[in-house]
């Protein structure tokens, strides 16, 4: 009954590969009033879904406008108007595609002139139609060749007085939008702008007001009308890019977000003063935004005490059901920072991590949906505040809490601390899934982690004992390994990712000497990947006689056992050939040890110094050679590489103090002395070879 | 004899005169600008600047020439638009950044298209009696041969003046083969480096490059920053832009090294912000030859 560990087997396998990702901040913005459905966006979306519903398509065809295709689909319905409307707007396209100037032909004079005829022809042609049954097409079309043309004034005219009548289509927003545009050029922008925030053209509103974003600008809108519609907007940008310059200063985060702009502190008290002006003078009807912008402010700039207390009083207060839950958002986040994690916080912050679940799609799951789709505010607050302030808050108290929350927000770090953690702390929180909940916490986490897709249960067993042994394994503590991995069927180890190096690799190898590179036809055979046993288990028993009988051993057989462990350790170590023993993958120039686990490199060392005590002077030879491998000791390399810009190229600068200097002038120094003369593996090392041309100079 | 004598003493005065003139006399003295914005529309602080401060060349970007994974070899992008014009008497030099990923290979024709480009952007436009035009591109290691080989094309294919951006970095590297060089003295620093260091200009990264600086064959004009860096984030307190003092300071460092560089001085680039940022003194040290 060891459902817990719901592990595919795909998220295992590619779990340290994320390293090389890179692991965000999560900051994802807390202070966000409205859904970000862009206008542009959410127009192409439906004049796409009315071209296929036109065209016979299903809905999730791919459609890309194709003046050929729809007019033969006109034609197929005889329907001479559409297809004099498609072929116009066709010509209006290919004016805008023109307008881009991205080609290499940039326009001559005669060629702009002409442009400027097609358009006022599309537009005196759009005109003729405004009484058919396509009246609002074409009426879009008017609109659209009167923008390119500067005719902005026609627009205002023509939407007062004509198009404001049309019935409610995705044409009339979009008309809707242009006049906004056009009141905006002819000097109306307050009006265009309320137009703007009303359809969520949030682009309109970034280019009008990309120089309009301070303290100053937002002040100014305020003063001249404190329920000015753009205000959310603003406020939302300014707050939000206050956070990430003060995100930056936490987590040194760089490139930014397009659109940012360097709040500086000084900026962002001058705004808490507004946000405290705006709820005492009570002309605004959304206190609750005013009052959630200046508390996230403090928390951010100046006094988290402060914040928390004006947080308290926002959650009271009027605004839109958005801007309340902002609120709400907010003061879990500021509150949950500051308090200390108690049965009482539990309660507490289990009933409002309940309530944000809920908001999310998390708890509702839609089929088909990328990640991004689900993601929505309440998901993102939701992974911010787990990633931000739970996960450390239960880290050292209750660290299955932490587990548990990174298993509902669906963070694979789940994974990776159930893998790296203790034996003791995997079991415990086994017996905290299995256990009665206590608190408000741990009745939302059990129900949110049961609402989630269950693994096969026998699945689920193997991948428990594989995890608790391997775990075993890692300590080196050969018994109890093999007692856990006993219980793991090789079927099990045969569906491993790692399946065909197991059958492949032997870890009695010596990596110094032989490196056991796949051959491109073991890739693609089945046959190459057969297991017939368990690779871990015999790993175990392996280590086990073979260290178990060590006190027994003396002189020459205890030098030569001493080498042979050292070649098994070196092989398991995450740098060898046989890394699937310790780990289910493999990430170079990431991979380290980790906690709860012998550094298996240095083992492998102490065994070889052990080795080259011997006076055979084969196995000494091999012992010294071996104590040389860089991949035991990559952070005591013989030399360091600094670029040469002059010479484009790396320069190896000699350390003299390293590990692998002092084993290859060990190894030089018997050379000269080896009355064999030097072994063919050494000779032919390139290693040796640069090595032994900086050691003479 | 003592005529002779005169003669001879004037035939050595000319000679130790040639041999040290300043290797930047084939740059045209004088004061320039930047303009590197996609719509030309200058406002009035922008025109009282060009005229205070006896701008007589300006630096127009033209467009960018970037690489276009869907398209066969690079295209132009963000071309400017012409809603205004420069005032009479002003030269404007067309001005083309490419991206240095467009010369990781050769491009046929390239050259020929962009030069034709600005010819038609020009006549289009009303743009009279242009003589010079400017390429802008990071050129590295990798990318310099390709690019000296594209200036060279440029250079015929424009059978005028041509001259190309110089960054620091690319003093080490053989120069180009174009009539000048306008030394970029910004961007100096890893914008993705979090050091108390300022990317856009920091004596300390200026420093190691001046001992390139006066055997450079290639006669130079002076490029300094009076822009902000809007986009990059470093810390609450920091606003990437560039104290007076340290322009002046790293002016006179690179005119100690090589003089004549005080008689070409373009600032990057005209835009009221960057006019107010300053005070009219700042201007008047930047460009004091």
């Amino acid at each position: 009954m060891k459902k817990f560990i719901i592990i595919s087997l795909l998220t295992v396998v590619s779990l340290p590969l994320l390293a090389c990702a890179g692991i965000g901040t999560f900051n994802y913005y807390l202070f966000n009033l409205y859904d970000n459905d862009e206008f542009a966006y959410r127009m192409e979306r439906i004049t796409s879904n009315n071209w296929k519903v036109y065209m016979g398509l299903n809905e999730d065809d791919w459609f890309w406008f194709s003046e050929e295709k729809v007019t033969e689909a006109a034609k197929q319905k005889n329907d001479a108007l559409m297809q004099s409307y498609v072929h116009q707007l066709a010509r209006y396209l290919k004016i805008c595609d023109d307008v881009q100037g991205d080609q290499w032909e940039y326009p001559t004079k005669e060629e702009l002139a002409k442009r400027r005829t097609t358009l006022e022809a599309i537009r005196a042609y759009a005109n003729t139609k405004l009484r058919t049954r396509l009246r609002s097409q074409h009426g879009l079309l008017y609109m659209r060749a009167n923008m390119l043309l500067g005719n902005h004034a026609d627009n205002v005219k023509f939407w007062e007085e004509t198009a404001s009548q049309y019935i409610n289509s995705v044409y009339k927003d979009m008309m809707y939008n242009i006049y906004a545009g056009a009141l905006y050029k002819t000097g109306r922008t307050d009006e265009g702008v309320d137009i703007f925030v009303e359809q969520g053209d949030y682009r309109s509103l970034m280019t009008i007001y990309y120089k309009r974003r301070s303290y100053a600008a937002i002040n100014d809108v305020y003063n001249a009308n404190p329920k000015a519609r753009v205000l959310p907007f603003l406020l939302q940008d300014f707050v939000n890019n206050a956070q990430e310059a003060d995100d930056a200063v936490k987590y040194e985060s760089f490139g930014g977000k397009l659109f940012i702009r360097d709040i500086t502190k000084d900026e962002a008290k001058q705004m808490i003063a507004l946000c405290k002006r705006a709820v005492s003078e009570q002309k605004t009807d959304a206190p609750a935004m005013w009052q959630t912008a200046q508390a996230w402010l403090e928390y951010m700039f100046a006094d988290k005490k402060q914040a928390l207390s004006d947080i308290q009083k926002a959650v009271t207060m009027e605004g839109s059901e958005r801007m309340q839950d902002c609120a709400r958002v907010i003061r879990l986040y500021i509150e949950a920072s500051m308090r200390k994690q108690d049965t009482d916080f539990d309660n507490w912050a289990g009933a409002e991590m309940q309530w944000l679940y809920n908001k999310g799609n998390r708890a509702n799951p839609k089929p088909n949906t990328s990640y991004f789709e689900r993601s929505s505010y309440y998901d993102n607050a939701f992974e911010r505040i787990v990633q931000q302030v739970m996960a450390d808050k239960y880290q050292t108290t209750r660290p299955e809490v932490t587990v548990a929350l990174y298993k509902v927000q669906g963070f694979y770090g789940c994974q990776e601390y159930l893998d790296t953690t203790t034996i003791a702390n995997v079991q415990q929180y086994e017996a905290y899934l299995t256990g009665a909940a206590k608190t408000e916490m741990d009745r939302f986490l059990k129900n949110a982690i049961r609402q989630q897709p269950q693994q096969d249960e026998a699945d689920a067993d193997n991948e428990y004992n594989d995890l608790i042994g391997t775990k075993y394994l890692r300590l080196c503590q050969w018994d109890k390994a093999i007692e856990w991995l006993s219980k793991v069927p090789i079927a099990f180890y045969q569906n491993r990712g790692y399946a065909l190096y197991a059958a492949l690799r032997r870890t009695s190898v010596e990596p110094w000497i032989e490196r056991q590179f796949l051959r491109d036809a073991e890739y693609y055979s089945e046959g190459a990947r057969r297991l017939y046993e368990s690779p871990k288990l015999v790993f175990a028993k392996q280590m086990q006689q073979m260290e178990y009988g060590m006190n027994m051993l003396q002189g020459k057989s205890r030098y030569q056992r001493c080498y042979d462990l050292a070649v098994r350790y070196a092989q398991v170590n995450f740098s060898g050939d046989c890394w699937f023993i310790m780990r289910d993958a493999k990430s170079p120039g990431w991979d380290e040890v980790r906690p709860n686990e012998v550094d298996l490199a240095a083992r492998a060392l102490d065994y070889l110094r052990e080795a080259a005590q011997t006076t055979d002077p084969q196995l000494k030879e091999r012992a010294l050679f071996a104590l040389s491998y860089g991949e035991l000791q990559p952070k005591g390399l013989w030399a360091s590489l600094e670029w040469n810009s002059e010479k484009a190229d790396y320069d190896r600068i000699p350390q003299r103090n390293s590990s692998q200097w002092k084993a290859f002038a060990s190894l030089i120094d018997f050379e000269r002395q080896n009355p064999a003369g030097i072994a063919r593996y050494v000779s032919r090392c390139d290693e040796y070879d640069t090595f032994l041309k900086a050691y003479r100079k | 004899m003592i005529r002779r004598k005169v003669c001879y003493a004037l035939l050595l005065v000319m000679f130790f005169t040639a041999c040290n003139q300043q290797p930047d006399m084939n740059t045209e003295p004088g004061n320039s600008v930047y303009y590197w914005r996609t719509d030309l529309r200058l406002d009035s602080t922008e025109r009282a600047f060009l005229h205070l401060y006896n701008i007589n060349k300006v630096y127009c970007r033209y467009f960018d020439v970037v690489q276009n994974d869907t398209v066969a070899g690079p295209i132009p992008n963000a071309t400017l638009t012409f809603n205004d014009t420069i005032p009479e008497g002003i030269e404007v030099i067309p001005t083309v950044y490419i991206t240095e990923d467009c010369m990781h290979r050769w491009h046929r024709g390239l050259a020929e298209k962009l030069v034709r480009r600005i010819r038609q952007m020009n006549e289009t436009n009303d743009i009279p009696n242009i003589r010079e035009i400017q390429i802008d591109c990071d050129y590295t290691a990798k990318s310099r041969r390709t690019y000296y080989e594209f200036l060279d094309s440029v250079r015929s294919a424009w059978g005028g003046r041509v001259s190309t951006t110089i960054r620091l970095h690319q003093l080490s590297m053989p120069a180009p083969t174009v009539d000048y060089g306008v030394l970029m003295i910004y961007n100096t620093g890893n914008p993705n480096k979090f050091d108390e260091r300022n990317p856009i200009l920091d004596m300390r990264d200026v420093k190691p490059y001046l001992r390139y600086l006066s055997d450079y064959p290639l006669p130079l004009a002076a490029a300094y920053p009076v822009f902000s860096w809007l986009r990059t984030i470093h810390a609450v307190n920091v606003l990437h832009t560039v104290e007076a003092d340290e322009i002046l300071r790293v002016k006179h460092a690179v005119e100690q090294e090589r003089p004549s560089l005080s008689a070409a001085i373009i600032t990057y680039h005209l835009d009221k912000e960057n006019i107010n940022r300053y005070n009219p003194e700042t201007y008047e040290e930047i460009y004091h030859h």
